[in-house]
């Protein structure tokens, strides 16, 4: 009897101690936050530029912050379609399908319980937009 | 094939092996010599750190894309499990 049940005990299904699709969120989150991290260093860029004429504008009285900005971005064509456009452009895109993804392994949550999971990625999409707005502005 | 040259720990990606050191040391080498040229030619200490900031925040950019393409999309901590708080 003691055999049997040792017998039935070893051809028990083994225990799963986490479902795959956790294992799968937790990647995603992860490839997320680092997608933003790789946002935010890009994002700091137009940001630090912004700061600058903000400053500048500050200091000479003539002058206006989107005076200045349209000074830079004539002075400076590619760089500032680069900084101020086409990457965050590339970025709004590379956070909103990382936030799709984890929307989607997290099971279709409410927007409370995603914007906690993926806070980050919806912050730089947000500067990404305001930045693309500059630009145009 | 898959490379891990980097792991992200907050908002910086930290070599772990050697080619992920060696293009740190680029970086750094990169950024002490815009710092020299960006010195050589500013007329006072706020104009060269203006300019050398801006120059440390290309050469970041550059090197966190590089560190991200290179296998810098996992976090130090994945391996414990995730934090579903989110954030880095």
């Amino acid at each position: 009897m003691t055999a049997f049940e040792e017998t039935l005990t070893g051809m028990t299904r083994p225990g799963v101690p986490e479902l795959k699709h956790q294992a799968l969120l937790a990647q995603a989150i992860s490839k997320g936050r680092s997608k933003s991290v790789l946002s935010l260093w890009w994002m700091s860029i137009p940001l630090y530029v912004t700061a600058m004429l903000l400053m500048k504008s500050a200091y000479m009285r003539n002058t206006t912050l989107m005076s200045n900005l349209h000074e830079f971005i004539g002075r400076e064509k590619y760089a500032a379609a680069l900084f101020f456009l086409i990457a965050p452009a590339v970025f709004i895109i590379i956070n909103a399908a990382s936030i799709r993804r984890i929307h989607y392994l997290s099971g279709g949550p409410g927007p409370a319980a995603l914007l906690r999971r993926a806070w980050f990625n919806a912050a730089v999409i947000i500067v990404s937009v305001t930045i693309i707005i500059i630009y145009f502005s | 094939m898959k490379l891990h040259w980097f792991k992200r720990a907050g908002i910086f990606f930290v070599p772990i092996s050697l080619p992920g050191w060696l293009i740190l040391a680029a970086g750094a080498a990169w950024a002490v010599y815009a710092f020299i040229d960006v010195d050589s030619r500013s007329h006072s200490v706020s104009d060269t750190l203006m300019n050398f900031v801006f120059s440390l925040l290309i050469i970041g950019a550059v090197y966190s894309l590089v560190a991200y393409l290179t296998g810098g999309s996992g976090s130090a901590r994945e391996k414990d499990g995730p934090d579903s708080t989110g954030g880095s």
